[in-house]
């Protein structure tokens, strides 16, 4: 395999070295461009209190193109699908070779407090978010407890 | 493995080597040019490096003005420009491409905080600086008097180098003016101690400050958009590449992948030689080990010697020699890029080529679709990437291959150039024409050129409206439905009105060799005109259309 190229060392030294608060990322020792997340729901978000697991992968070409996130958690949020897939604009379109992990994960991060079902991934959720929205909410607390616990595990 | 070795060690452990220190600090003077602006010659206050690739602070720029015979590209801050302030150059640039260095601004602003942070440590270390006035011989007479009557000497502290830095913020160290000194200490000390610290802070400040944002290294050869933001130049090719727009601010860029008109941000470089050669040298060992550096030409590019393509636009292929097949199963394992040359039909000699089979130009495509059919046949949707030229070519497989070499536009700043001397010679052209032979029609070549770059787009416009108006049917829905919209973008428009018009290839293959924005305009401008002229003098419809 070629060299990992310096960028994603200095990336990986300062996730360890200086943490961001409720985000881990950890890359495999077998492969150093793919990573266990697990980001903390954010306060006064349906999701506090959960963990979240995630897995990130960066492509061959990164930083040209965006790393690949994916939630390993099952969650309810209009812009997750059930396979854990993203809809984030800073995943896709609006990537830009200035971004990072860590801007990555708080983007994601922020799209927990903040769900957008004008913009829906997982239409069933999104349609749900946007006309009952209490009923959703209280669908994805429900999920938070049962799936987000500290101490399962997330890949079942 | 051992390269990886190389680039994770840490530098800053390392103990600062005299070496290193030994070039800026026999020609501390010279350092401390650098970072005083031409014009002003006090140190920088909002580096701005112009295209004409000098820095001034910018509040030594003029007002701007609006630009004489400008209209590409069409946006405010476009046909708005300044003059380069400096008396040998008086280049006019858009102000779109004036906008702050903000690593130069970062660079003086630190440099500035560690000068007058250690400034209040260094007091009693009087040295004499006598200013010593170079006189320009270009200068006019009374600059030579002006200059002549005042050489400054000042006693000041902290070392030659934060002596002469001060002198320069105090007004009184013109940027050409070369520096004697002369210590004052009275055990005779030259304070060489002070200048070996003072450098030693400067470099540091640069190994610290000077990541590029987009590979976490020192930059390497930094080069800087016209939005103002550094990177190294192997770097912002590769972002050029896959998009184009500024990393940083998203601004679009209007610059070519390989940066061929985009000059390096030659201060910067300087900068970077004088104070920090060590790093700068480590630098390049490990990209080159790293296999950064290089690029350019591609080799070996297959080469489908079928059809007409143009950047940006779809072509869809029917692909069933065999020869292809094989060529194309390959594409889509490897990089899903292929070359698109023309049939040579008149064995025309094309270059360095001599009568190649094909036309010496062509379009780098991209396979967004590929559906292999069972019987080994397949279905290509393609996109043009951009233009190139064959310069070497040889078989493999049945199919040809080529050494290929982009066609890209030339830089803003000579589009906006040639824009004005055409328009300008036009219109002089004209008036001559109107008082020797007044009445009579223009030569067709300066109505042409009387357009700026701007109605050219506009009248192209106008003539897809009318031919939609008039359900022309190589405008038919299906038609745009495959090739979109009319695009706005003046460099883009020629290539789209290319695929839709119903002429001969031929003729639309000489978009492929333009290096101009106006040039290309002209080219489907000047079709337009054939077009209308055979339609309405004789009153006949026109049989294309």
């Amino acid at each position: 395999m070629a060299a990992l190229p310096k960028r994603i060392i200095k990336e990986t030294e300062r996730l360890t070295k200086e943490p961001v608060p409720g985000i881990s990322a950890v890359p495999h020792d077998d492969n150093l461009r793919y990573f266990d997340v697990t980001i903390d729901g954010p306060s006064q978000s349906p999701y506090e209190g959960g963990l979240f697991k995630l897995e990130l992968f960066l492509p061959d070409d990164y930083p040209m193109t965006p790393p690949k996130v994916r939630f390993l958690t099952k969650i309810y949020h209009p812009n997750i699908d059930r396979l854990g897939r993203i809809c984030l604009d800073v995943l896709k379109s609006n990537w830009s070779p200035a971004l990072q992990i860590r801007t990555i994960l708080l983007s994601i991060q922020a799209l927990l407090g903040a769900p957008n079902p004008d913009d829906p991934l997982a239409n069933d959720v999104a349609q749900t978010w946007k006309e009952n929205q209490e009923q959703a909410i209280s669908t994805a607390k429900e999920w938070t407890a049962k799936y987000a616990t500290r101490d399962t595990n997330p890949t079942s | 493995m051992n390269s990886q070795a190389l680039m994770v060690r840490d530098v800053q452990s390392e103990e600062p080597s005299e070496k290193f220190l030994q070039a800026p600090y026999d020609d501390i003077r010279q350092l401390v040019r650098l970072l005083q602006c031409p014009y002003c010659s006090k140190p920088f206050t909002s580096p701005v490096t112009l295209p004409c690739s000098h820095t001034v602070c910018r509040t030594c720029l003029p007002a701007p003005k609006p630009r004489a015979n400008i209209s590409y590209p069409n946006t405010p801050d476009h046909l708005i420009g300044v003059v380069c302030p400096l008396r040998h150059c008086g280049a006019e640039h858009a102000v779109a491409q004036c906008s702050v260095d903000v690593t130069m601004t970062k660079l003086l602003d630190l440099f500035k905080a560690e000068i007058s942070k250690h400034q209040p440590m260094v007091e009693d270390t009087p040295m004499l600086l006598e200013e010593v006035l170079r006189v320009d011989t270009a200068a006019s007479a009374e600059e030579k008097d002006a200059m002549l009557e005042l050489p400054h000497s000042r006693t000041l502290h902290g070392g030659r180098l934060v002596a002469t830095f001060v002198m320069a913020e105090m007004g009184e160290l013109r940027y050409s003016s070369d520096v004697n000194y002369r210590s004052l200490s009275a055990s005779g000390d030259e304070y060489d101690g002070l200048d070996v610290a003072s450098l030693q802070r400067m470099h540091d400040v640069v190994q610290t400050e000077l990541d590029c944002l987009v590979c976490y290294n020192m930059m390497l050869d930094p080069t800087t958009t016209a939005c103002g933001h550094t990177f190294c130049r192997g770097c912002l090719m590769r972002v050029m590449h896959h998009s184009s727009i500024c990393p940083v601010c998203r601004r679009s860029l209007h610059i070519s992948p390989s940066l061929q008109n985009q000059p390096s941000n030659t201060l910067l470089n300087s900068l970077l030689n004088a104070l920090c050669p060590d790093l700068v040298a480590a630098r390049r060992t490990a990209a080159e080990e790293e296999g950064q550096v290089g690029g350019g030409e591609d080799d070996d590019v297959p080469l489908f010697v079928c059809t007409l393509s143009l950047p940006t636009m779809p072509t869809f292929l029917h692909v069933f020699e065999p020869r292809y097949r094989l060529m194309m199963r390959r594409c889509v394992e490897g990089n899903r890029q292929f070359g698109m040359v023309m049939y040579n039909k008149n064995n025309s000699p094309q270059g360095e080529l001599g009568a190649s089979q094909f036309l010496q130009y062509g379009t780098l495509l991209e396979i967004v679709n590929y559906e292999l059919l069972r019987d080994g046949r397949s279905f290509v949707e393609t996109r043009g990437v951009s233009r190139f030229r064959v310069r070497q070519h040889s078989m493999l497989d049945g199919y040809s291959v080529g050494r290929i070499e982009r066609v890209e536009d030339l830089s803003l700043s000579e589009e906006g150039a040639f824009e004005q001397m055409e328009t300008s010679t036009a219109r002089e052209l004209a008036d001559e024409h109107e008082q020797a032979t007044p009445g009579a029609p223009l030569p067709g070549p300066v109505l042409v050129n009387l357009n700026s770059t701007q109605e050219l787009l506009e009248k192209c416009m106008l003539f897809v409206r009318e031919m939609r108006q008039a359900s022309a049917p190589w405008l038919s829905s299906r038609i745009v439905q495959v090739y979109g919209e009319p695009p706005d973008d003046h460099a883009i428009f020629p290539y789209w009105f290319a695929s839709v018009l119903p002429i001969a290839e031929e003729e639309k293959y000489a978009l492929l060799r333009t290096t101009r924005v106006r040039e290309r305009l002209k080219i489907v401008y000047m079709w337009i005109e054939r077009i209308r002229g055979h339609r309405w003098p004789s009153g006949n419809s026109c049989s294309i259309l």
